[in-house]
């Protein structure tokens, strides 16, 4: 039969009495065991956020100075250092379109139907002309599918492309510059005065020379000649729809 | 609801003035149990679940969610076009003017298209027949063009085939039709509103002169012929005859409906409406005079209306008081408005009818002034279905071609005569009943995708462009006549031919670019004078049936569309089904309950389904929706509700039967409820305004801003048909959720129309109520949300933060108005490609486990702010339309800017009939309605 717990306890410390043993259930270095164990998950705990937070913060995570694989090895700097090609000759839909867009086929071959006309690296341009399917790039800039970029309005009010892309003119190959997560969005959005010059400079990549005080006042001013507000430009609703 | 509703219970009236459901006016129990759960869902989860495992689930998915967080937006790939198309700016979208078409009638829009694909659907607003808005039919078109299961391959015996064997076969069947004359050919369409297309069938006629054109158009249409006004229509007076409820005029007569409703409000003539119907309509609901009478005591009422305006002689004829009463009050409005009136028989009344209302019209002299006759469309008349049936009976048939019409579903008399027929031929979107029964079937594309022409309403011509090109192997109507007759002109050449002396090269260009062909309209003939026959009074004892097409799917065309299913049906707000339904005094006298099955049967035919009570019904009438109980065209369209083609044109006794079981409803009446009372305001007279609210106390100070946005929604305007909440749903890619989790209370329309009673449920008076988010400056929700994802943006606008939401659903709980929506479901994740590429990249897709609301299209206001902006300006009045302003045809809904005293919202706001809903709660409602007028009566 199977007895009630209590009187079963007492069964057992009556025996162990009898026995002549001291009736103990936790042996003597428990305790020790139980601080370190305590210690141990707290320290685990610590290391797994900070961890956390390091990997959130990682140039892995935020794919930033990453180089993706494309199909071809197309180098910035080569076509905006050395031939002072605009921006906006590739991205042409830039100033009127929420997308800068990529340059169509045709638009390279402007150039290399003259130039590296049997360059082995280009083979996929002309493949690409010959059987009129798009080469396939793989992004190196991208957003959420919940975040609305439009990058129209910001060329127009004067944030330069070097301020989210950077130095491209430098880039032999194209990496992401800046991590892309909200922190960096709104760093711009609460203080937009230092980030913003003359329209017609914005696809300028070497830096203006202005010193902080310079890009400051000349930022207010296009503030208040434009009536910018940042208390509305850190709201939700601006880039989340 | 459980057993049959009290009817004693139901008369005397628990107190509360506006009521939607039956059961609620009796205050059932069990009501208030679901009243007071905010969803209906919760009360009815599954049971066999234990809280242990609950919390456990809870634990794992909170550590879950955690890791969700670590996730990386998956890396993408880019594809650049080869070469460019000049205008083709990724990013921008592209508009074209073009049109759809409902029952041969061409509803005007302007597609939107996003890196081509289109992805809305607006009015035309610069043609007459739309003046920008639109139907709930056309907004929904678009999702047509993606459906799933449209038909992919042409299809010889069930079986995929190529275009090029049924070429072969065309060609076989075009020898021997030309060695005949035609002999034993049959061209079966729907109503033919393309002029292309009656030009393509006069030229086969001329050809085959021993060949007949038939028509199948299961819905009857008694307005073809006419052209009706109302915009000018001071004092309208129907009988039986739904002028605002769906159909293919909808649009122009809703349209023509606000215009003259809106001068009626600023003071210029009188906008009556007298209704007299068997069953309750969204034109009864929006009547100055509403009648319930039964469709059979039509002949009576319009023949003492006629003794009463002495346009008849006669004795006064054997009237009840009420009906005597609505006769004088119509009579008198007509003499008040003579030149202006108008008097409209339903489609189903018999021709006696049409003639006396035109005779009436004709003497009081509203004839070319509020009702014009259309020009009679061409030489060639078709020929109807009953001639069809004689031909293939008498063996003179030997092929027929079905172009666009499905009679194996909604001509089931037709269907076994059909099979005798030795070669059949059918082509359509849809692999449907049709198709099943035919040797060939041909795919067909959507108007969308093709390039057409027809008529609008209003008479005039309107060009259809594609939108897209077709990516399934179809091919439209216009090239397959064309194939039938032997040539291999591309579409768009055969649509320039029609237009070839109409329109110089410039003139088509003009055309296309904005939809309308200047001049097409042809010339209304002078309306005949004959003197009317006389009017048969019908019998009229025992059960009367009517059937009618169903509101939201019309004749069964719409069935595979998930949009148009899930639309509440505006009176009963029933969806994914139909029901049989009856008054309140009939279910009582047979002892039934909303959802009991019965037996109904006409004849020897019958059809089984379960009864809807529905108040303000005439006690002995029945009525039943067509369109439903499909048996193919789509996994959406097959097995929702039962069809009832089976009884049209049955002889005989009416009888129902109650049988056993039950069947659930669908039905949104109960949801969302809000506490409270005083929904709907009235205001008896133009003059009149509502009493001033008393001030509330409130801790905090309003809300200034400008632009601050604001929406003032006119109750009095309103006629609930629907085209707001579909326009809302293409809008903001809000999913569908099907027939169960609807019956849960789950749907998830950020805009309800509700629909409310008021007084007896014999003949309440009833009034319907948009209900977007009210946007309060105070906002409950937003003191709820424990992780701040219900935030207050500075315009005024009250945000929800998709990535912020964690699920607790405190804000939905909080909201007095009930318009806060959970994603219960992953419901967008399974879609498949095509109904990815309907949803409109501006909106986010929301995922499961997030709130949901209207956000008063936040994505137009975003786009207008950058596009003014850019020019250094403020935001125009009027260049943030919401998607359901925009397609709203009475103009119900405006939105704009309230700080800006100027503005229409402003002023409206300014009115003496504006009134906030829920006042007690305090809230500072963005959103706020403006009061019904009861009357018509303007100054005199």
């Amino acid at each position: 039969m199977e007895l009630e717990a209590p009187v079963r306890i007492h069964r057992v410390a009556t025996y162990r009495k009898q026995r002549g043993r001291a009736a103990q259930i936790f042996p003597p270095a428990a305790d020790t065991w139980l601080r370190l164990g305590v210690a141990a998950l707290a320290l685990g705990l610590l290391i797994l956020a900070l961890g956390g937070w390091d990997y959130a913060r990682s140039s892995y995570q935020s794919q930033t100075g990453w180089v993706q694989d494309q199909p071809v090895p197309f180098s910035h700097k080569h076509h905006v250092a050395d031939d002072g090609i605009d921006c906006r000759y590739c991205h042409a839909s830039v100033e009127t379109s929420e997308n800068a867009g990529l340059p169509p086929t045709h638009t390279c071959m402007t150039c290399h139907s003259q130039l590296w006309t049997g360059a082995g690296v280009l083979e996929p341009v002309r493949e690409s002309l010959a059987s009129d399917k798009p080469i396939r790039w793989r992004r190196v800039a991208q957003l959420p599918d919940y975040v609305q970029f439009n990058h129209s309005i910001h060329i127009d009010r004067g944030v330069a492309c070097v301020e989210c892309h950077g130095r491209v003119d430098q880039m032999p190959l194209t990496w992401r510059a800046k991590p892309f997560q909200m922190q960096f969005c709104l760093e711009c959005h609460r203080d937009p005065a230092p980030h913003l010059r003359p329209p017609d400079l914005v696809t300028r990549m070497e830096p203006l020379g202005w010193s902080e005080k310079q890009k400051r006042a000349y930022g207010e001013q296009v503030m208040r000649v434009h009536r910018i507000d940042p208390k509305t430009l850190d709201n939700c609703g601006i880039c989340h729809r | 609801m459980s057993g049959p509703p009290d009817l004693t219970a139901l008369r005397s009236l628990t107190g509360k003035r506006f009521w939607r459901a039956l059961d609620e006016l009796v205050d059932q129990p069990d009501f208030r149990v679901r009243m007071s759960a905010a969803f209906p869902a919760l009360a009815s989860g599954p049971g066999d679940w234990r809280r242990r495992d609950i919390l456990k689930c809870l634990g794992g998915a909170l550590a879950l969610a955690g890791l969700d967080g670590c996730e990386r937006a998956p890396d993408q790939d880019a594809m650049p076009f080869v070469e460019q198309p000049e205008g083709a700016e990724p990013g921008v979208a592209r508009f074209y003017a073009t049109a759809v078409e409902m029952d041969g009638v061409a509803q005007p829009v302007i597609g939107k298209t996003r890196e081509g694909r289109p992805v809305k659907l607006e009015g035309n607003g610069d043609h007459p027949a739309s003046r920008g808005a639109t139907d709930a039919f056309t907004q929904a078109a678009l999702l047509d063009l993606y459906d799933p299961a449209r038909s992919t391959a042409p299809l010889h015996r069930g079986q995929p085939t190529s275009w090029a064997r049924f070429e072969t076969a065309l060609a076989a069947l075009r020898g021997e039709l030309d060695g005949r004359q035609g002999e034993g050919f049959r061209l079966l369409t729907a109503r033919v509103g393309s002029p292309t297309l009656r030009r393509q069938i006069e030229t086969m006629l001329d050809r085959w002169p021993q060949a007949c054109w038939h028509v199948h158009a299961p819905v009857s249409d008694a307005g073809a012929g006419e052209r009706l006004r109302l915009d000018r229509a001071h004092a309208i007076i129907s009988f039986d005859a739904d002028l605002l409820g769906p159909g293919p005029r909808q649009l122009w007569h809703a349209t023509g409906w606000g215009a003259r409703r809106r001068a009626f409000q600023a003071g210029e003539g009188d906008a009556t409406l007298f209704v007299a119907e068997p069953s309750p309509t969204i034109t009864g609901v929006t009547a100055t005079g509403r009648l319930v009478a039964a469709a059979a005591r039509m002949g009576t009422l319009m023949k003492a209306l006629a003794v009463e305006l002495g346009v008849r002689a006669g004795t006064p004829l054997r009237l009840g008081s009420t009906e005597r009463n609505w006769v004088k009050r119509a009579a008198a409005a007509l003499k008040r408005n003579a030149g202006r009136g108008l008097v409209v028989a339903g489609s189903e009344q018999p021709p006696a009818l049409h003639a006396l209302a035109r005779a009436i019209d004709q003497r009081l002299g509203n004839l070319e002034v509020t009702r014009t006759v259309a020009a009679p469309a061409a030489r060639q008349q078709a020929l109807d279905m009953a001639a069809l049936a004689g031909d293939i009976r008498a063996g003179d048939v030997q092929s027929v071609f079905l172009l666009e019409v499905n009679p194996c579903y909604s001509a089931p008399s037709l269907a076994p005569l059909l099979a005798r027929v030795p070669m059949r031929i059918h082509a359509g979107l849809h692999a449907d009943e049709s198709a099943a029964a035919a040797h060939w079937h041909l795919p067909m594309p959507h108007l969308l995708e093709s390039w057409s022409d027809g008529r609008a309403a209003d008479g005039s011509a309107v060009l259809m462009q594609p939108l897209v090109r077709p990516w399934l192997q179809v091919r439209s109507r216009h090239a397959l006549l064309e194939a039938l007759m032997g040539g291999d002109r591309a579409d768009r050449d055969i649509v320039r031919e029609t237009w070839a002396d109409a329109l110089d090269e410039e003139g088509w260009t003009r055309a296309l670019v904005s939809g309308i062909i200047a001049g097409g309209e042809p010339a209304a003939a002078s309306p005949p004078g004959a003197e009317p026959p006389p009017v048969q009074e019908l019998p009229s004892e025992g059960l009367s049936l009517l059937i009618r097409p169903d509101p939201t799917i019309w004749d069964g065309r719409f069935a595979s569309n998930p949009w148009l299913q899930e639309l509440p049906k505006p009176l009963t707000k029933i969806t994914w089904g139909n029901a049989i339904h009856l008054s309140p005094a009939l279910a009582r006298e047979r002892e039934l309950a909303s959802g009991d099955l019965v037996r109904l049967s006409v004849g020897s035919r019958s059809v089984t389904g379960p009864v809807w009570i529905v108040p303000g019904q005439e006690r002995r009438t029945l009525l039943v929706h067509l369109g439903h109980g499909r048996s193919r065209g789509g996994p959406v369209a097959q097995k929702v509700g039962f069809d009832s083609y089976p009884l049209v044109n049955a002889r005989g006794e009416v009888r129902l039967e109650k049988i056993e079981g039950r069947e659930e409803v669908a039905t949104t009446q109960h949801h969302f409820a809000m506490e409270g009372d005083e929904f709907i305001r009235f205001v008896d007279t133009l003059a009149d305004a509502l009493p001033p609210e008393p001030p509330r106390a409130n801790f905090f100070s309003a809300q200034k801003s400008s632009p601050a946005w604001g929406m003032a929604i006119d109750l009095d305007l309103c006629i609930g048909c629907n085209a707001c909440v579909v326009a809302c749903v293409a809008e903001n890619n809000i999913p569908m959720v099907g027939r169960e989790q609807v019956a849960k209370g789950r749907e998830m329309h950020w805009l309800r129309v509700d629909r409310y009673y008021e007084g007896s449920p014999d003949e309440p008076s009833q009034a319907f109520q948009p209900v977007p988010c009210m946007h309060c400056e105070d906002a409950p929700c937003e003191m709820g949300c424990p992780v701040n994802a219900a935030v207050h943006s500075p315009e005024g606008l009250n945000l929800q933060v998709y990535n912020r939401c964690i699920g607790t659903r405190t804000c939905s709980a909080y909201c007095p108005y009930k318009v806060r929506r959970f994603n219960w479901f992953d419901l967008t994740a399974k879609d498949p490609p095509e109904l990815r590429a309907v949803r409109n990249p501006e909106v986010s897709v929301r995922g499961r486990g997030v709130m949901e609301k209207c956000t008063y299209c936040i994505q137009r206001i975003s786009a207008a702010r950058i596009t003014a902006k850019k020019e250094d300006r403020a935001i125009r009045e009027g260049e943030v339309m919401t998607a359901c302003q925009a397609a709203c045809p009475t103009q119900a809904i405006m939105f704009g800017d309230i700080s800006d005293a100027t503005s229409g919202v402003s002023r409206r706001k300014a009115s003496g009939r504006d009134y906030d809903l829920l006042p007690e709660t305090n809230t500072r409602p963005r959103t706020t309605y403006q009061a019904r007028i009861r009357g018509g009566e303007g100054k005199s």
